[in-house]
């Protein structure tokens, strides 16, 4: 099982970065966004705008890396027509797609370092991490609650063939919705709903709070709580999808192009 | 016992047809009253007309696809029911160029489709080479997928279908398209494969091909069975429906076959 787990990042790695796209988003859009949000913040005051601008950056860039990747994946194993060959292998499906978005994952965490050289390359920005034991735990849950939420999404798309439009939808909103590039308190309050069950919101309050001189536990409790708490919940909507799925695709025969 | 039973198997296929106004659904029956047997180590043949249902047939034998009735069972397993240990024994290939990572290397591409099926590291690597050595890729082992031809691309199709040294291999349409030099070339990988012991379930227009290479087949025509046996059963089966003239080859068999055989029901039976 590990070897199968291994050897699907390896060559998940190997196919993500063999993809211009995906290292233009990887390597360039970082670079890009550092700039913008940098503009975006040079006149508005806030302390805490370094965080936002490295952390900001950085979390957009995984946020579609992963988004674009694993929803895209499934469409271009389909147009590659290895889906059939993947679904009916004695190995779990379900394991395949993790193991694909852990290689994602891990080819993606390299826009946080870009975001961050940018930074101190262009502007002298650097982030002060008081904490940096803290940080890296808020990062490894903020990968697993990235991981966590791009399953479910990404099944979806073995039940559909509008793959576009669902990750156009989600890789915008999501960054504004989940508070990446500015704070939540700026959007409209009906928004505040749907910011609170996408796992990104939390993980960037996790972040956010990593980053505080004193540790404020009363909330680092809370918010690891959502996080914990959304990421159950992901993986048993990723539990009832595949049930539906295992049954549907061979009902209906959506793992093929033209049919 | 045979390797395959398929009894009174059925499929239906949803079509949905987009109007400007409204969508209506039409069902289309792939495939209909089905009933073959294939015997273990044998290549056996599925010949029929574009639409007949070949493709729906192998999908549901694989395990693609739920049959809507009827049955059908890989080494005594029911395809419905017990496709998870079906998949450790079988395996498949789709004629034309889709079905391997492209961006990948073709060892690369075996060793990957090999571990899906939980064999260890060093026997897969030494299952890999076996098999680009027996279809004549050993020396472009490194070279990325895209950079293949269409029969290079055949060839590693054939052997990434025996990389888990499958009970059954199924292969639909798998010379399509290939200059006649390769298809000689993969009837030998076929026939070896064959002697190893491998069942063989094959699709094919090329009737030829079917005479040189299947040792049963059956004629289907829009989704039924019009003749099956040997080929020389199926050739004494198109006799019969032209009693006048001499039919001597599978080709002549088939066409008489298919236009004696066109007294089925429609197959679409209107909306709903
Ligand atoms: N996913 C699907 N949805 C709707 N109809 C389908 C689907 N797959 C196949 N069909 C229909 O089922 C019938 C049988 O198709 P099938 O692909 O099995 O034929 P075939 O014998 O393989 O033909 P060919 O020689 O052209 O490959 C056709 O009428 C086809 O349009
Ligand atoms: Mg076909």
């Amino acid at each position: 099982m590990i070897h199968v787990i291994w050897e699907t990042i390896k060559v998940q790695m190997k196919n993500s970065w063999a993809r211009p796209m995906f290292r233009f988003t990887l390597v360039a859009s970082p670079v890009l966004n550092t700039v913008l949000i940098y503009e975006m913040f040079l006149h508005s005051g806030r302390h805490d705008a370094t965080s936002y601008i490295i952390l900001g950056s950085g979390l957009m860039g995984l946020w579609s890396s992963i988004c674009f990747s694993s929803i895209g994946d499934i469409a271009r194993d389909r147009y590659m027509g290895v889906l059939p060959f993947l679904f009916t292998s004695p190995s779990n499906y379900n394991l395949l797609i993790v193991a694909k978005t852990i290689g994602n994952t891990v080819l993606a965490s390299l826009t946080l370092v870009i975001s961050a050289v940018t930074a101190a390359g262009l502007f002298r920005l650097t982030l002060q991490i008081p904490h940096p034991g803290l940080f890296i735990a808020a990062l490894l849950v903020t990968i697993a609650g990235f991981i966590a939420i791009s399953i479910p999404i990404s099944y979806l798309m073995l039940l559909s063939r509008k793959t576009g439009l669902y990750m156009n939808v989600l890789d915008i909103p999501v960054t504004l919705l989940c508070g990446f590039v500015f704070p939540l308190s700026m959007l409209p309050s009906w928004t505040r709903p749907i910011s609170a069950v996408l796992v990104p919101t939390w993980s960037t309050r996790l972040l956010q709070l990593s980053l505080r001189i004193t540790p404020d536990w009363p909330a680092w409790r809370t918010t690891l709580l959502w996080n914990g708490g959304l990421i159950v919940v992901y993986v048993g909507l990723t539990a009832l999808f595949w049930r539906v799925i295992e049954h549907r695709v061979r009902q209906q025969a959506t793992l093929e192009v033209n049919e | 016992m045979p390797m395959i039973k398929v009894d009174h198997l059925e499929r239906d296929f949803v079509q949905q047809n987009i109007h400007w106004w409204k969508r209506t659904s039409t069902i289309v029956h792939a495939v209909r009253d089905l009933s073959f047997a294939v015997q273990p180590g044998e290549i056996f043949g599925l010949l029929g007309q574009n639409g007949a249902g070949k493709t729906t047939t192998i999908k549901t034998l694989t395990t693609l696809l739920l049959p809507t009735a009827g049955t059908a069972q890989v080494n005594g397993l029911d395809v419905a029911r017990d496709y998870k240990a079906i998949r450790q024994h079988i395996n498949f290939i789709f004629g034309g160029e889709l079905g391997l990572y492209r961006r990948l290397s073709a060892r690369d591409n075996l060793l990957y489709f090999g571990s899906l099926y939980r064999l260890p590291l060093p026997t897969l690597a030494k299952r890999a080479d076996e098999l680009l050595a027996l279809v004549g890729l050993d020396n472009e082992a490194e070279r990325l997928v895209e950079t293949f031809s269409k029969g290079m691309i055949q060839k590693l199709q054939i052997a990434r279908g025996l990389i888990n040294d499958p009970s059954v291999l199924f292969m639909d349409e798998p010379t399509i398209g290939l200059d006649a030099m390769s298809v000689q070339n993969l009837h030998k990988i076929i026939l070896q494969a064959k002697q190893k012991g491998t069942t063989i379930v094959l699709t094919t227009h090329y009737l030829h091909e079917a005479e040189v290479l299947c040792d049963h087949l059956v004629v289907i025509d829009q989704g039924q069975k019009v003749a099956g046996g040997t080929v020389a059963e199926v050739i004494d089966a198109g006799q019969k429906q032209v009693p006048d003239t001499a039919i001597t080859s599978l080709e002549d068999a088939y066409i008489a076959l298919i236009e004696g055989g066109g007294t089925h029901d429609p197959r679409h039976l209107g909306n709903h």
